[in-house]
C-alpha cells in the first residue's frame, strides 16, 4: 500500500524528515533550503511553506536539531562548510528562517563529511566529522539559543591516541548518536571512509563524565576488516534489549553487532558480529532503524531498498525488497 | 516481524532459507534517471522513500527533482477494509483488556474460571469479525431459494471460528466433529480455489435450477443433492428433495411410489441422529448429547435406512433417475466411504463426511490428524489454502506452523489476539509462547507479537492512541517502545500534546510527557507564543530553560533598571502567573518585582515599614541561588539608600556580612573574562562598598 506524499523540486539533492514526521527539509544543488509542511497531524498532505537560499554551493545534507531546541537545521555544503538555521518568529504570523551559525568551509581547510546531534542531560551536543580525521564535538551553552556554540573535545577516530599519521583524505564518514534517552552514557559510533586504515573502523565513544573526555569504548571491526572504508552507521533504538545493535555498512556488506553494555576492566565494551549481509551492490549508502529496532532498512547502489529482520534464531536476513517503478 | 507481511518463516522456529525475500513494487512518478533513494521511518511502519532524480542539462524549471512515496508495511487483512479494520482494532480493545487485566488476578494458582474468560473473550472477538447482513424476511419465500446466506464470511472469522473450536471451547470438547460440520457449511464458500467446492456447485445449479420443469431428469441435481449429504447440509438436502416433480398435484396420483420413495428419504434425512446438544434454528437431525442414547439411536436409523435400501418399493420405482439418485443418497447415509469421496470436491469436505457418516465418534487429535492426512491423499488436488494450512497446523497439534500461518495469512492483529486462544488451548503452547528468548533480546514470543501489532497501530494517526494498550501488556519492552511511540508524536499541535500528556500520566511516564511539553513550550516561545512557551515549560518544570527565558526577560528590560522599564517587564511577568514560582528563574523575576515595588515605595524618611520590606526582600535575592550574578551589583546600588537609611540599620551584622561577602565574590568574578559588566556609573561599586561599610559599622554599634 502506497502514498504519494509530495513533490520534490527540481535540483533537491538531499532531505530529512523532522522528529515526528510532519516537517520535511530538502537542499538543492543551488543552496536552496526547502520546508514542507503538514499542517493537520491526521493528515498526509504537504505544502511547501518555505524556500530559502541559504548558500552559493549545494546541500549535501540536512540534519533536523532534536526538537527540545526548537524547529532548526543544519545544512552540510559541498565547499565543506555547514550551518544552523532556525525557524522564529516574533509574532505567530510572520514565521522566518534565519541564519543562527555559520562553520565555513574552504579548500585550504579540512571539510566537515557528516553531523549528528545528540541530546544528553539537558545539553545538546553537535559531532562532526572533518575530512582529515578529526572529530570535533561542540556543546550548546544556552538552549534557546543555537548561535553560540563551544568546542568541547576533538580527537581523531582511532583507539591507541599515540597513532601518528600524515595528511588524510577521507571521501566520506557516518556518525550515529545512540537514540537511547534518558540518564545513561551518552555514546556515538562513526566510522570513516579514508585513506588511512586505521582511521576507517567504526569505533563507538562514549563520555566519560568523571573526567569530562571521550573515550573509545568498541571497535566495530573483526581483525582483518579493520581498515575497510565504512560508508554508512546507523544505531538501533532500544526498548529493552540487554545489549546495543549496531548496523555498519562497508565495502564488504551490511554489518550487525551486537555491543554489551557492561565494560571490562580497560574500559572496552564486548562486541559480537551477528550477521553480514549483502543485497546492495557496490555498497549501501543510508540505513534506518525501525522504531522498535527490528527492522533495518537500507539504499545503495542497487537503487533499491531492502528490508532486513532477524528471525526467531537470531539470523538476520532480508525480509523484502523495495523496488522502485514508474 | 514489525507487520512485514510475507513469507515470515521468522516466526517458525526453523532455519531461514534465503528464498524468502519478497519484492514490494513502489510506484511513482519521477521520470529517469534517479540519482538515489533516501529513506526514511514515518510513525509506526510506514517508511517514506524520497526518489531522487538526476537533474538532466537542459530541462526547464518546472520538472520535479523527485517525488515522496509513503510504504506502510505489514497491512494486511487482504480481505477486509481500512475503516473496517479500524473498527475491529477498536472494538477488540476492550476484549483485550479485560482478559488481560482477569488473567492478572490471579497469575500464581491456576485460575478455574478462566476457560469460561477466554471463550466469553473468543465471543467479543468473534462478533467484531461478523459482518451481519440483516436481510429482510421476504414476503413470500421463494421454494427455489435452497442457499441463503445473511452474513458475508471474511478469511478472518473463519479462522477465529476453527482456533475457537479447537483451543477456546472446551465445552465442546466432545462434539468437535459437529462443530467442523457447522464451520465448514459456514466457510466452503472461502476455500473455493481452482478447484469446484460443494458450495460453488449448489450456486451455479441455483441459477439454473429456475429454468428446469423436472429437476430429477437433470443428473446435477442428484450430484448436488449428494454432495450437500455428505457434508451435512441436511436442511437444503430435504429443500432440494421436495422440488421433485413427484410432489406435484397433476403428478402425484401417477407417481405414488416414487414419491413415497422420495419422503422416505426426507424423513430418513430429517431424522438423522446428531451428537450435540443442540441445533440453530432451521438445521435438521436429532440431537442427542450422550454417547449411549446417540449410539442406540444412531443404530436404529441405520436399520431403518438399511431396511429401505432393501426394499421392494424400489422396483416398482419407475422413474430411474429417481431411484438411482435416491439409492446414492442411501449409500452415503450408510457410511460409504467411494461414494464419499466420489461426492466430495475438497478434501476438507471428505474429512466432513467421515465424521458424519463413517466415524462420528472420532475423537483426539492424532486421530483427526490422520483422517485428514488420508483425505488428502484421496483429493491431492485441492491447492494450497490459507485455511486448510491453518487447519492443518491445528489438527498437527504443531504450533509453530499455526503462528507462522497466522502471521502470514491473517496478520499481525489475528496472531496478536490468537495468542490468547492458543495459550488456553495447550501447555505445550503456552510454554512455547512465553518462553523468554535470547534471540529476540529477552522477550517472549507473545511479547514479540503484541510489539509489532503495536507498531502497525502506531503507523496511523486514528489508531496510535490504542497501541498503548497492548505495549502495557508487554512486560519488558512495552515501555520502551511507548516511549518511542510518544516521542515521536507531533506535539506542536495542542491535541496531540493533551493526549500525550493524559497517557504519559496513565502509564507514569513522566519523563517522557515533560519532554513532549518542553518541545511545545520551545517551539512556542521561538514562535512568538511567548505566554504558552512560558507555560509549558513551567508544567514540564524546565528551570534550565526557564532560567535562560529569565535572562532573555532581563535583557528585554534592558540593563538599568529604571523605573519605565520596571513597569514594562512587570507586566510580562504577570502575564507569566504565579506557578512560576517553582520554577528557579521566574522566581527570582517575582523576587525581584517584589523587591522593586517596596523601594518605589520608599519616598520619604517615613516609610519605614516599606524599607524594611525592600531590605528583606533583598537578602532574600541575594540568598537566593538562582540570582543571576551579573544582577547582584544592580540590585545592590539599589539599595544604596536602605544601606544609609539615616534612622536605624535595616541590616543586621549576618545580613550586611552576606552582602559583602557577594561583593567579594563578584570583584574575584570580574577578573574572569566572561564576565559582563552591569550598565551602571563608573563609581557604583565603591558607593556599595562604602555604604556597606558604614551599615556594618552601625550594625555592630547597635548590637
Amino acid at each position: 500500500m502506497e502514498k504519494a506524499l509530495l513533490t520534490l523540486e527540481k535540483g533537491t539533492i538531499s532531505s530529512a524528515w523532522n522528529y515526528c514526521g510532519q516537517r520535511f527539509a530538502t537542499g538543492s544543488v543551488n543552496g536552496t533550503l526547502t520546508i514542507f509542511d503538514s499542517v493537520d497531524p491526521s493528515s498526509s498532505s504537504f505544502t511547501l511553506t518555505s524556500k530559502s537560499k541559504v548558500h552559493d554551493t549545494s546541500i549535501v545534507k540536512v540534519v533536523w536539531v532534536p526538537p527540545e531546541y526548537g524547529d532548526a537545521v543544519a545544512c552540510i555544503f559541498s565547499d565543506g562548510g555547514f550551518s544552523i538555521w532556525e525557524e522564529v518568529a516574533e509574532d505567530p504570523e510572520h514565521v522566518q528562517w534565519v541564519l543562527c551559525k555559520s562553520f565555513e568551509g574552504n579548500s585550504n581547510q579540512a571539510q566537515v563529511l557528516d553531523i549528528e546531534f545528540g541530546v544528553f542531560l539537558n545539553s545538546l551536543k553537535l559531532i562532526t566529522a572533518y575530512s582529515d580525521g578529526l572529530v570535533k564535538v561542540f556543546e550548546l551553552p544556552d538552549p534557546l539559543d543555537l548561535k553560540n556554540w563551544q568546542l568541547q573535545a576533538e580527537f581523531q577516530n582511532v583507539i591507541d591516541s599515540v597513532a601518528k599519521f600524515g595528511k588524510v583524505v577521507s571521501l566520506s564518514a557516518s556518525i550515529s548518536w545512540n537514540p537511547q534517552r534518558g540518564e545513561q552514557q551518552s555514546s556515538f559510533a562513526i566510522g570513516f571512509n579514508s585513506d588511512i586504515p586505521l582511521l576507517n573502523s567504526t569505533k563507538v565513544w562514549e563520555f566519560d563524565l568523571d573526567h569530562q573526555r571521550w573515550l573509545p569504548v568498541a571497535e566495530l571491526a573483526l581483525a582483518n576488516d579493520k581498515g575497510d572504508p565504512v560508508y554508512t552507521v546507523s544505531w538501533a533504538p532500544n526498548i529493552g534489549r540487554p545489549y546495543e545493535i549496531v548496523a555498519t555498512a562497508t565495502n564488504k556488506g551490511i554489518a550487525i553487532w551486537h555491543i554489551g553494555v557492561d565494560a571490562n576492566q580497560v574500559g572496552r565494551l564486548s562486541v559480537e558480529k551477528v550477521a553480514l549481509l549483502s543485497g546492495h551492490e557496490g555498497g549501501a549508502w543510508q540505513m534506518e532503524w525501525d522504531m522498535s529496532g527490528m527492522t533495518l532498512a537500507t539504499t545503495g547502489d542497487d537503487g533499491r531498498v531492502r528490508l532486513w529482520q532477524s528471525n526467531l534464531n537470531g539470523v538476520w536476513h532480508e525480509q523484502a525488497a523495495i523496488q522502485p517503478t514508474t | 516481524m514489525p507487520g512485514v507481511a510475507s513469507n515470515s518463516d521468522d516466526l517458525a522456529l526453523i532455519p531461514h532459507s534465503p528464498t524468502n525475500s519478497h519484492t514490494i513494487a513502489l510506484h511513482h512518478t519521477v521520470k529517469p534517471p534517479i540519482s538515489r533513494l533516501s529513506i526514511a521511518w514515518a510513525r509506526g511502519n510506514s517508511l517514506r522513500v524520497a526518489v531522487i532524480r538526476k537533474p538532466q542539462a537542459g530541462e526547464s524549471d518546472d520538472e520535479p527533482g523527485g517525488q515522496v512515496v509513503e510504504v506502510k508495511l505489514g497491512v494486511d487483512e487482504a480481505d477486509i477494509y481500512e475503516a473496517q479494520w479500524r473498527r475491529i482494532a477498536y472494538g477488540s480493545v476492550t476484549p483485550f483488556a479485560v482478559l488481560q487485566s482477569r488473567k492478572n488476578l490471579n497469575t500464581n494458582a491456576y485460575n478455574a474460571d478462566l476457560p469460561a474468560y477466554v471463550i466469553e473473550y473468543s465471543r467479543e472477538i468473534n462478533s467484531l469479525l461478523g459482518n451481519q447482513k440483516v436481510l429482510p424476511d421476504p414476503v413470500i419465500e421463494d421454494p427455489k431459494t435452497v442457499l441463503q446466506r445473511v452474513d458475508e464470511p471474511t478469511f478472518s472469522k473463519a479462522a477465529w471460528e476453527l482456533m475457537e473450536i479447537f483451543f477456546a471451547d472446551k465445552q465442546s470438547d466432545g462434539w468437535i466433529p459437529e462443530r467442523l460440520v457447522d464451520w465448514l457449511s459456514d466457510y466452503d464458500n472461502l476455500i473455493h480455489g481452482e478447484q469446484p467446492t460443494i458450495y460453488s456447485r449448489l450456486v451455479d445449479f441455483q441459477t439454473e435450477l429456475v429454468n428446469l420443469q423436472a429437476v430429477e431428469e437433470d443428473p446435477k441435481y442428484w450430484d448436488v443433492l449428494s454432495a450437500a449429504l455428505a457434508v451435512g447440509w441436511l436442511d437444503i438436502v430435504v429443500k432440494l428433495l421436495r422440488l421433485h416433480s413427484s410432489y406435484q398435484h397433476n403428478q402425484i396420483g401417477s407417481r405414488e411410489t416414487e414419491n413415497g420413495l422420495v419422503e422416505t428419504v426426507v424423513v430418513l434425512v430429517s431424522k438423522m441422529p446428531r451428537l450435540r446438544p443442540n441445533l440453530s434454528a432451521g438445521k435438521l437431525g436429532e440431537c442427542f448429547d450422550n454417547k449411549p442414547d446417540f449410539v442406540k439411536a444412531w443404530e436404529k436409523w441405520r436399520g431403518q435406512i438399511t431396511k429401505l435400501d432393501c426394499s421392494a418399493f424400489w422396483l416398482q420405482c419407475g422413474h430411474q433417475d429417481t431411484r438411482e439418485g435416491l439409492k446414492k443418497l442411501l449409500q452415503i447415509m450408510l457410511g460409504n466411504a467411494s461414494v464419499l469421496s466420489a461426492t466430495t470436491f475438497h478434501w476438507v469436505e471428505l474429512f466432513i463426511g467421515h465424521f458424519l457418516y463413517i466415524r462420528p465418534f472420532t475423537v483426539g487429535m492424532e486421530s483427526m490428524y490422520n483422517l485428514a492426512q488420508k483425505c488428502m491423499q484421496f483429493k491431492p488436488g485441492s491447492s494450497p489454502h490459507k485455511l486448510m494450512e491453518l487447519l492443518n497446523g491445528i489438527l498437527g497439534e504443531n504450533t509453530e506452523v499455526v503462528l507462522a500461518e497466522c502471521s502470514r495469512s491473517f496478520g499481525s492483529w489475528m496472531i496478536t489476539h490468537a495468542i490468547e486462544l492458543l495459550t488456553a488451548g495447550s501447555t505445550q503452547a503456552d510454554i512455547l509462547l512465553h518462553e523468554e528468548r535470547n534471540n529476540l533480546g529477552g522477550i517472549c514470543i507473545e511479547e514479540l507479537h503484541r510489539l509489532v501489532y503495536a507498531q502497525v497501530l502506531s503507523s496511523h494517526a486514528l489508531t496510535w492512541q490504542i497501541a498503548p494498550i497492548y505495549l502495557a501488556s508487554c512486560k519488558k519492552q512495552g515501555m520502551g517502545l511507548l516511549e518511542i511511540l510518544l516521542y515521536k508524536q507531533p506535539v506542536g499541535h495542542n491535541q496531540v500534546l493533551l493526549k500525550n500528556i493524559e497517557i504519559c500520566r496513565m502509564y507514569e511516564l513522566d519523563n517522557v510527557g515533560a519532554n513532549a511539553m518542553k518541545i511545545a513550550g520551545v517551539h512556542h516561545w521561538k514562535h512568538g507564543k511567548k505566554g504558552s512557551g512560558v507555560f509549558w515549560l513551567q508544567q514540564a518544570q524546565d528551570e534550565f530553560r526557564l532560567n535562560r527565558i529569565a535572562q532573555q526577560l532581563f535583557d528585554f528590560v534592558g540593563k538599568s533598571v529604571s523605573d519605565e522599564s520596571f513597569k514594562q517587564w512587570e507586566g510580562l511577568i504577570e502575564l507569566l502567573g504565579s506557578q512560576s514560582k517553582a520554577a528557579g528563574g521566574l522566581d527570582f523575576l517575582h523576587k525581584y518585582r517584589d523587591f522593586k515595588r517596596s523601594l518605589q515605595q520608599v519616598t520619604d524618611i517615613a516609610c519605614i515599614d516599606a524599607a524594611r520590606k525592600a531590605s528583606e526582600a533583598l537578602i532574600l535575592l541575594m540568598k537566593n541561588p538562582s540570582t543571576p550574578q551579573r544582577f547582584w551589583l544592580s540590585l545592590l546600588y539599589d539599595s544604596v539608600k536602605l544601606l544609609n537609611w539615616k534612622e536605624r540599620t535595616l541590616l543586621n551584622v549576618p545580613q550586611t556580612n552576606l552582602l559583602l561577602n557577594k561583593l567579594q565574590e563578584l570583584s574575584m568574578a570580574r577578573l574572569r573574562p566572561d564576565f559582563i559588566e552591569a550598565d551602571l556609573p563608573p563609581q557604583a561599586l565603591s558607593s556599595v562598598r562604602l555604604a556597606l561599610a558604614t551599615n556594618l559599622g552601625r550594625a555592630i554599634l547597635e548590637e
